[in-house]
């Protein structure tokens, strides 16, 4: 058994109910303790779907999805929120809400329905604003919070839930430069520092290869490569998945990639 | 949607003064026939009317009505209209009645065109009337214009007191071309009402609909019905037909008898509900029972009513 | 403090309810009067936890469809009710109780075929299809009323109307009691499903993250608000814009915390009713208002400034 391992897939295949094919095809992955992965592929390659397989939301039409050995589906969503936190896509906004109060909602699988907060979940809460940087956010209006700020007031939600995993689909999409590497070194810190493990859905092929550890490309709900960013993100595979050709160029020992101009005819 | 059916109601709670309830005819016929024949005297129907050429005649809604001829194809459409048309003798000349119209039994041979508020203008059109007569309501005007326009006279005529039956019964004696007939039966209603009425005896009020509970005010006939019947209404500072009021202000009220218009003599549902306990008259049942046609609405037949009004307040006693 | 003045706003709106009527009672007889003792304590409790269980069902409803606007009515109920009081009438069901039984059932079948309906998509309940069913349901029951009252020649249909429209006028001890036995489980079920409510705001996938069983927490709390406004609608028939305007003072003071929010609900609901109900009472005496529009006018003004606050933000 090993020790290390949280979220686990293997040779995972599922296919929407109605669907003329599948959504993810005979995909592995294998997540632990202290590293991160990132998850990449083009729009409407399954890398939704491949997150919804390893946390249990939907059951694999062959192959298995299991967390800490035991199978995702079995997970209550009570126990799963006590191992991972979910920083999602996107979530809605209908109701105003304060900054603390959000965060707050990561204690929820702690708390029995009938009991008040604790003093403990007042220190979590506070931990997880500490951490992303959101101790001044905490009395402020959702509604009123930049772009960068709400996400980071997710991040801190999710690290109120105390997890051993994070999970983060399209964390930076509507993030300026300076809010966008801020995000992935504060998940890159975390992974370092508090030995969680991480997975982030991401379209930015760069920060992908400079701040995880391993690096999953997906095309069409198959995995086209695997492995650390040198192994899987080559000038061949990139253009063959992303269709447009590219440069690979080494920077601080890792590939960082350079669209090439393609001027219409 | 909530005010408007609201509204009808309490609109047809006026119309039909408190007759909110179904009624048995036959139940009642007995003891009126002896006013009937009385002022229908000669009245067989087939005697040729007294007059033959165009009438004028000016309605509640303060319309000119002209007709060419004597009306020989009337619709009525209210019940108190039908008993007074029949009392006048003119009961084969109503083509068209309410589904309320059960006065005289002769009355139901009649079709009926619908239940007479907001009526179905092509229903009554389809009877090949010379002449309608409508309930004043907001509703029947606008289907008076509409039969107007189908160049159909109609007479728009108040049914709201006693005194609006002597009133409908000249207008529509002279629409029959028999004004010797119809201001007769309105004199005799006029006698009926100037003399005074016995003193008041009794304090009662009329309960119409107990949830909410909604009670008779000095607007309907019944007000002065009760005054005739040596009765006199606790709720007669309320101007309007009906109104609802709290059953905190009927207990604080304390009428000596609750009268119910019904179609029975059962006590009402509220009897029995713990709330209408504080009302005394209800605790201790004093309740009269007006039952049938000759309470629920104003008609002809008043002195007959108030008669027997009185006899049940006395007996209630 | 917030919490000392609305316990105060409570207590006084009770106090009111008690001391204010048409009839005039000495304040000296205000222990011994049987006009107190039986119609205007009873009444007031009623008001009290009628407004309080409509402004609950209201608060968890929202959360539920994820629409600030929504209402107890908004699922067919009201509609529901109606039918059922108006085939109450229609068979002749006498007794004190056939009417607001016959309601209670038209309002828990429109429930179930809502309920029913809004599974059509899969196994859990969605907000938009509710919404639609509701209003569909309820609709069709409107329809199927307004028919067999006018197609009727019983004229007493007409007063179902009355009736559902009719309010408070119908409180005794009997239904202050049915009420106090019968609205505390779905109180307790829906402020047990409080943290979920919160969830369930941002979305079904969010709330499944965060730990919730979204699928359960929808079901019980649709049946929970669903018997209180139930059972609401059976003994004061259809009081509208409690529900609709009081969660949302609420979470103005309180924000979208529902351990908080439906407490304070409850308590401002049955405020605003009780006090709703004195001026139904009272302002035009001795008739009465149909407490409905009472609350419809200080409700309106109050919808519109809110909205106008809520589309500006």
């Amino acid at each position: 058994m090993d020790d290390g391992l949280i979220l686990s897939l293997a040779a995972a295949t599922f296919r929407y109910p109605g669907a003329a094919r599948d959504a993810v095809t005979d995909v592995s992955l294998d997540v632990r303790d202290g590293e991160c992965v990132a998850l990449l592929g083009p729009n409407g390659s399954g890398k939704t779907t491949l997150l919804r397989l390893a946390l249990g939301l939907v059951r694999p039409g062959h192959g298995a999805a299991t967390i800490l050995g035991r199978a995702a589906v079995e997970w209550s969503r009570r126990e799963l929120a006590r191992l991972v936190g979910v920083v999602p896509q996107r979530e809605e906004t209908s109701f105003p809400m304060r900054v603390r109060d959000a965060v707050l909602l990561g204690r929820y699988a702690r708390l029995s329905p009938w009991s008040g907060e604790r003093p403990a979940d007042r220190a979590a809460v506070d931990r997880a604003l500490a951490q992303c940087d959101a101790t001044d956010l905490a009395d402020r209006w959702l509604t009123t919070l930049s772009g960068g700020e709400f996400q980071r007031v997710r991040l801190a939600r999710a690290l109120a839930q105390e997890p051993r995993a994070l999970v983060l689909d399209e964390p930076t999409a509507s993030l300026d430069l300076r809010h966008e590497m801020a995000l992935f070194e504060r998940v890159r810190a975390l992974v370092d520092r508090e030995r969680l493990a991480a997975v982030v859905i991401t379209h930015q092929v760069n920060l992908a290869a400079r701040f995880a550890d391993r690096v999953l490309l997906l095309a069409d709900g198959h995995a086209v490569g695997q492995g650390t960013p040198t192994q899987v993100l080559t000038r061949e595979t990139i253009e063959r998945v992303f269709r447009w050709p590219v440069a690979i160029e080494p920077f601080d020992g890792r590939p960082q990639m350079i669209p090439l101009r393609q001027p219409l005819s | 949607m909530a005010l408007c059916a609201r509204a009808q109601t309490l609109s047809h709670l006026r119309s039909v003064g408190g007759g909110i309830f179904a009624l048995r005819p036959a139940a009642h016929s007995t003891h009126l026939a002896g006013l009937l024949l009385a002022l229908a005297a000669c009245g067989t129907g087939a005697r040729p009317p007294a007059s033959h050429g165009p009438i004028t005649l000016e309605d509640d809604a303060g319309r000119t009505v002209a007709l060419a001829a004597p009306a020989r194809r009337i619709v009525s459409l209210a019940p108190s209209f039908t008993e007074i048309l029949f009392a006048l003798g003119a009961g084969d000349r109503v083509v068209g009645r309410t589904t309320w119209c059960d006065y005289p039994a002769a009355a139901l041979t009649v079709p009926s065109v619908g239940d007479g508020l907001n009526p179905n203008v092509e229903a009554v059109a389809a009877r090949h009337p010379d002449l309608v007569v409508l309930y004043r309501s907001a509703l029947d005007e606008t289907a008076a214009a509409q039969l107007a326009r189908l160049g159909i006279p109609s007479l728009v005529l108040r049914q709201d007191h006693l005194a609006d039956v002597a009133r409908a019964a000249r207008v529509l004696g002279r629409a029959l071309g028999d004004s010797i007939r119809g201001d007769s039966l309105a004199a005799a209603i006029d006698t009926f009402l100037a003399a005074p009425p016995p003193r008041a005896t009794v304090r009662l009020a009329f309960v119409v609909w107990d949830n909410p509970p909604i009670v008779i005010g000095a607007g309907s006939y019944l007000d002065e019905l009760a005054r005739l019947a040596g009765g006199s209404n606790v709720f007669h500072d309320l101007a309007s037909a009906s109104a609802e009021v709290s059953l905190e202000t009927l207990a604080a009220r304390d009428p000596d008898a609750i009268v119910v218009l019904t179609d029975s003599t059962a006590a009402p549902g509220f009897a029995a509900r713990r709330e209408w306990l504080t009302v005394g008259a209800v605790r201790e049942r004093r309740f009269v029972y007006l039952v049938g046609s000759l309470f629920g609405r104003p008609n002809p037949r008043m002195r007959t009513a108030a008669a027997e009004f009185r006899r049940r307040l006395e007996a209630a006693r | 403090m917030k919490w000392l003045a609305l316990a105060g706003l409570a207590l006084a709106a009770l106090a009111l309810a008690v001391v204010l009527g048409p009839a005039h009672v000495p304040l000296t007889e205000l222990f011994t009067s049987p006009i107190v003792r039986d119609l205007r304590v009873p009444r007031a409790l009623l008001a009290f936890l009628v407004g309080g269980a409509l402004a609950t069902a209201g608060a968890s409803l929202q959360a539920l469809v994820r629409n600030p606007l929504a209402d107890p009515y908004l699922l067919g109920l009201s509609g529901g009710a109606g039918l059922g009081a108006v085939a109450a009438i229609a068979l002749h069901a006498v007794g004190p109780w056939a009417l607001p039984l016959a309601a209670f059932a038209g309002a828990l079948g429109a429930m179930g075929l809502v309920y029913r309906l809004g599974l059509v998509g899969g196994a859990e309940l969605d907000p938009r299809v509710l919404i639609l069913a509701g209003v569909a349901v309820g609709a069709f029951a409107a329809a199927v009323t307004t028919a067999l009252v006018s197609l009727s020649d019983a004229s007493e249909l007409r007063n179902a109307f009355l009736w559902l429209w009719g309010g408070l006028s119908g409180a005794s001890w009997d239904t202050v009691r049915v009420m106090a036995i019968y609205a505390p489980l779905p109180l307790a079920v829906l402020y047990g499903a409080a943290r979920s409510l919160d969830l369930l705001a941002l979305g079904d996938e969010p709330a499944r993250h965060l730990g919730a069983d979204v699928a359960r927490v929808k079901r019980r709390v649709y049946v929970a608000a669903s018997l209180l406004t139930a059972a609401a609608v059976a003994v004061s028939g259809v009081i509208g814009f409690v529900g609709l305007i009081v969660p949302h003072v609420m979470r103005t003071l309180w924000g979208h915390r529902h351990r908080t929010l439906l407490p304070a609900s409850f308590l401002g609901g049955g405020a605003l009713l009780a006090l709703a109900d004195t001026l139904a009472r009272t302002a035009v005496a001795p008739r009465e208002l149909p407490v409905g529009i009472v609350t419809a006018l200080v409700g309106v003004p109050v919808f519109t400034l809110l909205l106008r606050r809520w589309t500006t933000a």
